[in-house]
């Protein structure tokens, strides 16, 4: 604390950022909860409705747990190609001796590309009809028989939405997770190496347990990331075709801006946040409770 | 998409326990070269879809339609460009985004820095309640603030104004912005500020000739890493803002859809690279930079 500090100086520098933030992210989140107890269009007068909204979404909304399941499924996909990708690509790298760099900046470009044109990329990517890349290639490994219009199969369709998210931010945790490998002490490594570990053991008995902090941390941003995910399905199918891509953060958007049915999709929202603070709750005991063990 | 799933090692046997000095040089040099290949070859995976989108949108249309995606443009034309030019807005476009990322950029550089020298230099009783305040906007989704934010710019008319973007853009990067400053501020050595305020100077002389001039690195981080996701915003964009003049980026590039969903693909792709050029051009230049502003605002968390 400086000792010339007054009460007056703490607020002025204090309040003008709790201003914005409260204005853009505190009162909304209020708002939300507020708005999730009624039936509101927009226009007519709001009416109190209780649990209902919570108890319709819960119980009587297929939608809705159609889209949970979704994301869930989304979210699965992401964090696979994300997180096993990043770390996959990671102790790769360390064994590299040139062209560190390079690599890192190659690989961190599709993160700098905004969704939509990563949309629209995927769909050609995707496409049958002129043949797209990924079915050419499949065509060329005698794969042909799996060749369909990823995006407008039910089954396929989910997967070939959440495969460009996690294709787009690979990079940003490989790049975490490859300083965190960094600072693993070498004297430790090559102390193991000396005993007679083998690579794997190396791997699991050393690395990770000294990247453990980080990897909690990357753990906890592509989970949020991937709860919060919208534009890429949004743009390439908007939750298409019926429900089979359906987020809930797309269900959410449809319903408010579509529907306009602000109550009920504030009511999805709160739904939203409530599952992001249940995931990263959950992240912190599993990933904690292993490192005590 | 990629091969990146595959288990993280290959089962190599332990080194027999005196292996000969020979032996011991060969073994890791083909892990070394098996590694180097499927580096490359992920790389490749990685970027060539970029490649694509550059290549396609030097072909011709017939070519584009008829032709094998893979292989090289027949003839490279620059029409494309010219028709990207004539469909879209992209001029237009681009100063919008600029304005956005500018103006979000200031208040969360600005903004971010004062209250990281409010928790950490200055320090309060509720100091520990703020700094949780904040951390609930780096977890919760952007998505909640939809609805409300809408409802609240509608009563005061601020629907489809370059603010509308700007404020919930910056209020959520807030947290992440404070937190890097926070961070930064604690390297600044407390002798430092106890011989400013021996020598007389209050709080806001402190911040202004020794807080600030000291935090230019910091501040080049918390820009780069923002500017990316601004540039690219599209939800709070595509919610708020509904006129032609004011469209950013993500916006413009929708337009190319046509009506019935007809696309012209080579076009697009042609704007798609005009508009994603700006950004790349920053990140290749200052990719070091960028690179570890990204690597230090996580690892530290």
């Amino acid at each position: 604390m400086l000792p010339n500090r007054s009460r007056l100086s703490v607020l002025v520098f204090l309040l003008p950022p709790l201003l914005l933030y409260g204005v853009a992210v505190l009162f909304p989140i209020l708002q939300s909860l507020f708005l999730s107890f009624f039936s509101w269009n927009g226009i007519s007068d709001m009416e109190f409705v209780g649990f209902a909204n919570y108890v319709h979404m819960l119980t009587g909304d297929g939608v809705f747990w159609r889209s949970f399941f979704n994301a869930l499924g989304y979210l699965a996909i992401c964090l696979v190609l994300q997180l096993g990708g990043a770390l996959f690509v990671a102790s790769l790298l360390t064994s590299l001796r040139r062209g560190r760099e390079l690599v890192k900046t190659l690989y961190l470009l599709p993160a700098v590309i905004s969704t939509v044109a990563i949309a629209f990329l995927f769909v050609r990517i995707y496409s049958i009809d002129p043949v797209g890349l990924l079915n050419q290639v499949l065509g060329w490994i005698g794969l042909g028989a799996l060749e369909r219009p990823w995006l407008s199969d039910v089954n396929t369709v989910l997967a070939a939405v959440s495969a460009p998210e996690g294709w787009r931010f690979t990079g940003l945790y490989m790049l975490i997770i490859y300083a965190a490998l960094l600072a693993v002490p070498q004297e430790l490594e090559e102390a193991a190496r000396l005993d007679g570990a083998n690579r794997w053991q190396l791997f699991t008995k050393i690395r990770f347990p000294h990247i453990r902090p980080v990897w909690i941390t990357t753990t906890i941003m592509a989970t949020t990331y991937g709860l919060r995910g919208f534009d890429i399905p949004y743009l390439m199918t908007n939750g298409g075709p019926g429900q089979s891509s359906e987020l809930l953060t797309t269900y959410m958007y449809k319903t408010a801006f579509t529907s306009t049915d602000f109550g009920y999709a504030s009511t999805i929202s709160v739904f939203i946040v409530v599952e992001c603070l249940v995931a990263v709750g959950f992240i912190l005991l599993m990933l904690k409770r292993k490192a005590d063990a | 998409m990629t091969a990146q799933t595959a288990p993280v090692t290959r089962p190599i046997p332990a080194p027999p326990s005196t292996p000969a000095p020979q032996r011991r040089r060969r073994k890791p040099n083909f892990f070394r070269s098996l590694s180097r290949a499927l580096i490359v070859l992920i790389v490749v995976v990685q970027v060539y879809p970029l490649a694509w989108l550059f290549l396609t949108s030097l072909r011709n249309e017939h070519d584009f339609a008829t032709g094998d995606p893979f292989a090289l443009p027949s003839s490279i034309s620059f029409d494309n460009y010219v028709r990207a030019f004539q469909t879209g807005n992209l001029g237009q476009n681009i100063l919008n985004s600029f304005i956005v990322t500018m103006g979000a950029n200031l208040l969360i550089v600005l903004l971010g820095m004062m209250a990281a020298y409010a928790l950490q230099v200055l320090g309060f009783r509720f100091s520990k309640f703020v700094r949780g305040l904040f951390l609930i906007g780096i977890i919760v989704p952007v998505q909640i603030a939809l609805v409300p934010l809408f409802i609240d710019y509608s009563s005061v008319n601020l629907l489809d104004t370059y603010q509308s973007m700007i404020i919930p853009l910056a209020g959520f990067a807030l947290p992440m912005s404070i937190y890097l400053f926070s961070s930064f501020f604690e390297y600044i050595p407390r002798e430092t500020y106890e011989a400013a305020s021996l020598d007389g100077a209050g709080p806001y002389r402190i911040f202004g000739l020794i807080t600030l001039p000291l935090s230019t690195n910091t501040v080049v981080t918390v820009v780069l890493v923002n500017s990316i996701f601004i540039w690219n915003d599209f939800i709070f964009a595509n919610t708020f803002v509904l006129s032609e003049g004011l469209k950013t980026i993500p916006l413009g590039l929708q337009n190319y859809i046509g009506a019935m969903g007809k696309v012209d693909w080579t076009a697009t792709f042609a704007a798609v690279c005009i508009t994603i050029t700006p950004l790349l051009l920053v990140f290749l230049v200052l990719n070091k930079a960028m690179i570890q502003g990204l690597e230090s605002g996580a690892t530290k968390g």
